[in-house]
């Protein structure tokens, strides 16, 4: 068989090889529909650009989002490349982040850092969550925030949002709360929220700078607004970067999108792509308006039209879709056709409605099947139980999956639950006394061989909660030894001796601990992480996350930056880790590895991998989440964006019409990437019982009724 | 199709074409199906747009998968009618409302709705916190003796503040006053308000604990919903568009808030028409009815389109009847029938004449000669009409005999006695029948607690009653099994929970009677397995963990019975693997295992939500406390919204020759052959006579006075602007007695009317021997006794 990138070669359209082998002096602008074959075109301009003997280190590729440079990274990482310098793959954000790091020197100062001779800290998502917490929860007693009913870590996490949403935009974060406050007309009592948000954001932002804190939209801030200016930096990175590929264009913010106006001159060739059907990452900032306009500075713009993707009956339903949403909507399409590329899965339960699916897709996947890879089953929203159900139904059938929802976070994750009881059982001093169904299941999973019932049997008799006293196995009576069996019973010493030794040591970093724990008990021979690859996993995305959190206070809480004491960093982590605080840290993303796998995601996060399929779920379509936009009190994704003119109040008009668009955006997103059929898949009860008749549904409605299609 | 054949009054309904129009209708007249006709008639005939949907109102959720049935079977293709109309609660309603908007509220995304269970809880938590820094001293009797006053407040003062706090909160809520505009009025006010502010504290602090939570209750659904309506009207103008046609089902119940709803969505307020305009969809409709349009429908079009609404409301006044705190008024739905056109609804097929009369004598007495004139408007008109002969649904014979006011002067004790004895007999004479010929029988009274002794004292002579409850026994019965498992997991060593949960997994088995030996003999040896860790995890040297059983001695049996347990030992092994998962995905493994049927699998996705949510909310909860709220959903103490479609209702004719024991509150919608009503005396029953007893006046308060009431009027006079309505300590106390009086009179009125053949009622003398026949008791016996024809 050829390898996939030969056979695609040969199949390059004309236009698409003119495009691939144009002069290493050439700027295009690259449009098209998803599914003509842009990316395709792209990865192979890159092979061609290393083909010719452009250094890989003078090729810069950007993507909004690392999930979009995954077809490149196939090239870049495959067999065939021969060594050589590394092509730089980069989104905007990582890139403010490296220059911040190698320019301390020269912007922090200038943005009014307390103290410029000391290193910068960067702050991770879940870093940045545990300051705003610091500085906010006060607030909230003091009355902040109270005509809102919001989780608080979401509240947190919204504020951070304004801050980024300020920086890569592009307006300064202290005019969040007007801008805001500007579009709201309603209940009086909701306006001072914007206020409360604002006085957040500044407080955050002036406690970033007396502590050399850089979160996201610091990085973003200085590195657009001070460091580019400075001629250092530019020739730094106009003379390392010669060749631009820059994908989907139409998915980053319109602050990338400024600088590389002024950067794009500067290199010698450089490919933007833009899909005109996109725009999928307005509620992250991203603006299609300032994208579209690079191409004014490009030398050519070409437009691919023809999708390589869709068959004719897809392209069919998706235009009638679209027309069905917007009524507006201009095509010509015959929507006689539509009913070859649709099929309805339609059940009174929610579960009999995934049982139906699951059967479908087995019969897909049986001979002459369609591999499993070519199946994706998706909904709005993907709940844990949701998830959990439809890939234990799969699971039965043996048809492999992957699922790119991050199923648990840690605090969930068992694995990472028993040694965070472990870590508390170990330092006393925290006064964090865990209950003994949590001890009974850390001995559990740590114990080879330790089943529940022994387990609770053994907790029952050798834990204290009140004082954390643990006692030893031969402490308790021979019958009851006998019962626990001496296997576990050694098993269990072992344990136990260590944990006790420790106590009696200096205490060590929570990250070291669990290190430590791991290393000379739990990854031995007749312990539970022995050979519980999944188990490993976690305890490291553990460990990384504590460390992460570790260096942050570290650096915070050293002489120079406050007098304030350092505080218990392991009780503090484990506390925030359960107020949720940090829930954002979740285990490492891909729960299988397979490749040949039905992959089961929200609609969006399918859309941002940027892989066709032949045939695609859709699940809960009565369900508003297609195109309601995230309801977040104190934010608003399109009133802070850039195009938005200060002062118009956001109505119920803007709500219905920006919906409906949305729809239809991402209903062509996911035809686009569709090649033969969609399942619409719809329960009369939805997964909380209720029931669901949204805008996609109603559209589905009259595409059907228009076609004629007849319902069996 | 259905085989509807409508009555003389409804026939006048079904020419409706447009505009507001009220209907009170008695007990048994049909209500939701002229409703259901209504709304089939206005989709058949094509009035509705695109995107349009009749929108029924209506008041539990079983009553909506009531109306989804019966709109269907007006279709010969129920897709004609899809998605042409939707059924919603108000709060579902509500939900909608604000599910599509709920940043505009400060709600975030997901925000959740705590039941009134939960709700429950933390306000108990912030009536708690209150007591525990504050006194109620002032407004406790003086003459209290100093340990008498400790005992009061710990032991009652707790659960008085708990009821004012609900009234007080679901009252501000209603008047759409947040804890912040509330504190501002107290700030402002003239005189001192104790109770006001009292209740303001309380209210400030539950509601900081739903916002920690990111929750909303109930009453903050309708309350939001019509915030929302009213700061935004192009949203309300699209509302309006998608629901031209409002039917109201129970409008009795509704409250000034809900009233307010509806009344914006019909078009009802001037200027804000959008484009759902009436005018021309009247003008439209007329267009389909040309002829036989009597006069009154036609006034109904033409006088009320210039009001925008096409709005019906149907409902009962005489059944306004509330257990807990409402801020629901019948005299809403009254006013509403007098300023708008109505048509009465007088024919019921439910009752036997003799029934019919007695119902529609109390009426006419309450209406003319009760001894408090004020309370003279607890009833009102229509009278309840026997059906005409070509009815389908004929009224029962007439059988005065079957009528039995017993004068007796029973203690309580006895009443008991008496009625269960009546009710043995009874059922004992339908004993040798077969089931379809049995009766329905229902022993209704006017107390939780008097239930409980009706119930245990059944049980004493040997009769299992039926104890009515909102939800089906499917659903709790599904949710009683996953309660067993977990509780079996909470605490794996036990042997007894292990043999319940395999009776749990082997459930389907209790049809069979073959399987169902099987079962006992592995159940029974289950249960008595000492070790039970040796069973679920055997280790490899260990011998069989199997005891030699008496009784299961047979080879072949035996066999069966090691083969069923290791089957069993298998899932056990995945359960008590499944335990560390997080809870939601440990009971969908669960279900997976022991359920089969799709309702039951749809249950139990929803409680592995439910208690997801209950597990974020508690993160110190482990198994022992996520199976105890199981336990509770599964002895449906909670209600459990959502899922209507498993919740359909209570129906006596499932209980034949049983006999059903509930409040007549909970009554309400049921009938059944022979009724008892029980306890009717003066204490239950007050009409404020010389003598009667308040049971919201509370001895230890000072002044007997209603605190509730008191609390209320403060918060009255707080909202009002004008100087004149200055609050007086006790008037509230005094005007809250004759809404007692007048709720009563009305809770007499259903509990008679659920009655189809035989009513027997009884009184006793109370706790303290004092108590009396109560009033329009005493009343009916009289006329039935000597003047009734």
């Amino acid at each position: 068989m050829p390898s996939p990138s030969t056979s695609l070669r040969t199949s390059l359209s004309l236009l698409q090889r003119q495009i691939v082998e144009s002069p290493l002096d050439r700027k295009l602008f690259l449009s098209g529909p998803a599914g003509c074959g842009k990316t395709t075109v792209a990865v192979e301009r890159m092979r061609h650009l290393l083909a010719q003997g452009v250094p890989g280190e003078e090729i810069l590729l950007l993507t909004p989002q690392r999930s979009l440079q995954e077809p490149y990274l196939d090239l870049l990482y495959s067999p065939e490349r021969s060594a050589g310098g590394e092509v730089t793959p980069a989104t905007f954000g990582g890139l403010a982040r490296r220059m911040c790091d190698l320019f301390w020197s020269l912007a922090a100062e200038a943005a009014g850092f307390a103290h410029p001779d000391q290193p910068p800290v960067f702050l991770t998502l879940e870093t940045a969550q545990y300051y705003m917490a610091h500085l906010v929860r006060p607030l909230l007693d003091a009355g902040y925030f109270e005509s809102v009913t919001i989780d608080r870590n979401r509240l947190y996490s919204q504020i951070i949002d304004n801050l980024n949403k300020a920086a890569v935009i592009g307006f300064p974060h202290t005019e969040i709360g007007a801008r805001l406050d500007a579009a709201y007309f309603g209940d009086p009592a909701q306006r001072r929220v914007y206020a409360d948000a604002q006085d957040c954001a500044n407080r955050f932002r002036q406690y970033c700078l007396d502590h050399n804190l850089l979160d996201f939209s610091l990085q973003f801030e200085i590195f657009t607004n001070i460091l580019w200016e400075h001629n250092i930096v530019r020739d730094y990175l106009m003379r390392t970067y010669r060749h631009l590929i820059y994908d989907n264009v139409e998915e980053d913010v319109p602050r990338a999108h400024d600088i590389l106006r002024e950067w794009l001159p500067s290199f010698d060739s450089a490919l933007l792509i833009y899909d005109e059907s996109a725009g999928f990452r307005y509620f992250l900032g991203a603006d299609v308006h300032t994208g579209w306009a690079l191409r004014e500075l490009c030398d050519e713009h070409v437009r691919l039209q023809e999708s390589f993707v869709m068959s004719e009956s897809v392209a069919g339903l998706s235009d009638s879709l679209a027309k069905a949403i917007l009524p507006n909507f201009e095509s010509d399409v015959n929507s006689q056709g539509v009913s070859d590329s649709l099929e309805i899965v339609s059940r009174h339960f929610y579960p009999e409605l995934l049982d139906a699916v699951v059967d479908e897709i087995e019969q897909l996947v049986s001979a002459p099947g369609i591999p499993p890879s070519e199946i994706v089953i998706l909904a709005p929203y993907l709940s844990d139980a949701l998830r959990f159900s439809i890939t234990n139904r799969l699971d039965a059938r043996k048809i492999p999956w992957r699922s790119h929802r991050p199923s648990r976070s840690l605090r969930d994750e068992p694995a990472s639950h028993a040694l965070i009881t472990l870590a508390a059982l170990a330092h006393p001093h925290w006064g964090i006394h865990p209950p003994k169904f949590d001890v009974a299941y850390a001995l559990m999973q740590s114990i080879d061989g330790l089943d529940l019932v022994r387990a609770q049997l053994l907790t029952e008799i050798v834990y204290r909660q009140r004082d954390l006293r643990l006692s030893a196995f031969d402490e308790i009576k021979q019958e009851v030894q006998d019962r626990i069996t001496f296997s576990v019973g050694n098993r269990y010493s072992i344990l136990r001796d260590w944990l006790l030794a420790y106590r009696e040591s200096d205490p060590l970093s929570l990250d070291h601990f669990f290190r430590k724990l791991f290393g000379e008990v739990l990854s031995q021979p007749g312990f539970g992480y022995h050979r519980n690859f999944d188990s490993v996993r976690v305890a490291a995305s553990l460990v990384e996350s504590v460390k992460k959190f570790r260096q942050s206070l570290e650096a915070t809480f050293n002489e120079t930056l406050t007098a304030d004491p350092l505080p218990n960093l392991g009780r503090e982590y484990i506390q925030m880790l359960q107020d949720g605080v940090i829930a954002s840290s979740y285990v490492e993303a891909w729960q299988s590895e397979e490749k040949d796998a039905v992959l089961v995601a929200p609609a969006h996060t399918f859309l941002m991998m940027n892989r066709p399929v032949t045939v695609q779920f859709w699940l809960d379509v009565g369900s508003s989440g297609w195109y309601e936009r995230l309801s977040q009190p104190l934010t608003h994704p399109y009133v802070l964006a850039r195009g938005w003119k200060t002062g118009t109040q956001w109505t119920d008009a803007d709500d219905v019409q920006y919906g409906k668009e949305a729809l239809a955006r991402l209903v062509s997103g996911l035809l686009h990437r569709c090649r033969e059929r969609v399942y619409v898949c719809l329960s009369e009860l939805g997964e909380s019982g209720f029931e669901q008749r949204g805008e996609l549904l109603r559209a589905f409605q009259k595409v059907l009724s228009m076609s004629g299609f007849k319902e069996t | 199709m259905t085989n509807f054949t409508p009555r003389p009054s409804q026939q006048q309904i079904l020419r409706y074409t447009g505009g507001r129009l009220g209907i009170a209708a008695v007990p048994g007249a049909g209500k939701t199906q002229i409703l259901s006709a209504l709304a089939a008639k206005i989709i058949r005939e094509g009035w509705l747009g695109d995107d349009q949907e009749v929108l029924i109102v209506t008041l539990v959720n079983s009553a909506v998968d009531n109306f989804e049935a019966r709109i269907k079977k007006f279709f010969d293709n129920p897709l004609q009618a899809l998605y042409k109309y939707r059924v919603r609660t108000l709060h579902g309603l509500a939900h909608d409302i604000v599910r599509e908007k709920p940043a505009r509220v400060g709600l975030e995304e997901r925000f959740s709705i705590i039941d009134e269970r939960e709700a429950g809880f933390i306000r108990r938590d912030a009536v708690n916190a209150w007591l525990a820094s504050n006194s109620l001293d002032d407004y406790l009797d003086p003459a209290l003796e100093d340990s008498k006053r400790d005992w009061v407040k710990r032991e009652q003062l707790p659960d008085l503040l708990d009821s004012l706090a609900l009234a007080f909160i679901r009252s501000a809520k209603d008047r759409l006053l947040t804890p912040e505009s509330l504190r501002a009025k107290l700030d402002t006010s003239p005189a001192p308000l104790p109770l006001a502010e009292l209740g303001w504290s309380i209210y400030a602090d539950y509601q900081r604990a739903l916002a920690y939570r990111g929750a909303v209750d109930f009453d903050d659904l309708i309350r939001l919903a019509l915030t929302l309506l009213e700061t935004d009207e192009e949203y309300l103008a699209r509302l309006q568009y998608r629901y031209p046609f409002i039917l109201e089902d129970e409008a009795q119940d509704s409250s000034l808030t809900q009233e307010r709803i509806l009344s914006l969505l019909s078009g009802g307020s001037a200027g804000r028409v959008g484009r759902g305009d009436s005018r021309d969809r009247t003008e439209t409709s007329g267009l389909h009815e040309t002829a036989g349009f009597d006069a009154l429908a036609a006034s109904a079009r033409y006088s009320t389109s210039n009001l925008g609404g096409n709005w019906v409301r149907v409902g009962d006044p005489n059944q306004a009847i509330f257990e807990t705190f409402t801020t629901a008024s019948p005299d809403l739905l009254r006013a509403f029938i007098e300023s708008n056109p109505s048509i009465p609804m007088p024919e019921s097929g439910r009752s036997q004449p003799s029934i019919i009369a007695i119902a529609n004598h109390l009426i006419d007495w309450v209406m003319t000669s009760h001894p408090v004139p004020a309370a003279r408007t607890a009833l009102s008109l229509p009278h309840i009409e026997p059906v005409p002969a070509d009815d389908p649904q004929q009224n029962p014979p007439d059988n005065p005999e079957a009528i039995k006011f017993i004068p007796t002067k029973f203690t309580p004790e006895q009443e008991l006695e008496a009625v269960v004895k009546s009710v043995k007999n009874y059922l004992d004479s339908f004993a040798e029948r077969p089931i379809e010929e049995q009766p329905t029988v229902a022993i209704l009274v006017p107390r939780n607690q008097r239930g409980v002794e009706v119930v245990n004292a059944l049980r004493q002579r040997g009769i299992e009653p039926i104890e009515l409850i909102s939800s089906t026994s499917e659903t709790r019965a599904a949710a009683g099994s996953l309660s067993h498992l977990l509780s079996y997991l909470a605490d794996p060593g036990s042997a007894k929970k292990l043999a319940k949960a395999y009776e749990v997994w082997r459930r389907d088995w209790r049809e069979d009677s073959e399987k169902m030996a099987l079962l006992s003999d592995v159940e029974r040896v289950l249960r008595k397995i000492g070790k039970v860790e040796e069973y679920v995890s055997p280790h490899p040297a260990a011998n069989s963990p199997l005891p030699q059983e008496e009784g299961v001695g047979v080879r072949e049996e035996m066999e069966r019975v090691i083969e069923e347990f290791n089957a069993f030992r298998v899932v056990v092994q995945r359960w008590l693997n499944a335990v560390t998962l997080p809870i939601d995905q440990l009971i969908l493994t669960l279900a997976q295992d022991v359920f089969t049927e799709a309702s039951d699998l749809a249950l139990a996705h929803k409680l592995a939500l439910v208690l997801r949510q209950a597990a974020d909310d508690h993160p110190d909860w482990r198994l022992p406390e996520l199976t105890a709220e199981l336990a509770v959903i599964a002895k449906n103490e909670r209600r459990f919204i959502g899922f209507s479609s498993n919740d359909s209702g209570f129906d006596p004719e499932y209980y034949r020759g049983r006999v059903v024991v509930t409040t007549m509150h909970k009554a309400k919608g049921l009938e059944w052959d022979r009724v008892y009503l029980m306890s009717v005396n003066n204490y239950d029953f007050p009409s404020n006579m010389p003598g009667d007893r308040f049971i919201s006046e509370k001895w230890f308060i000072r002044g007997g006075l209603n605190l509730e009431a008191e609390a209320l009027a403060q918060l009255t006079a707080l909202e009002s602007t004008s100087e004149y309505d200055w609050y007086e300590e006790g008037t509230a106390t005094l005007r809250s007695r004759l809404d007692y009086v007048k709720e009563r009179l009305r809770l007499f009125y259903v509990g008679i009317t659920r009655a189809k053949r035989e009513l027997i009622v009884t009184w006793n003398t109370g706790r303290q021997g004092d108590a009396t026949p109560s009033l329009p008791l005493s009343e009916l016996m009289g006329w039935w006794e000597n003047d009734a024809e």
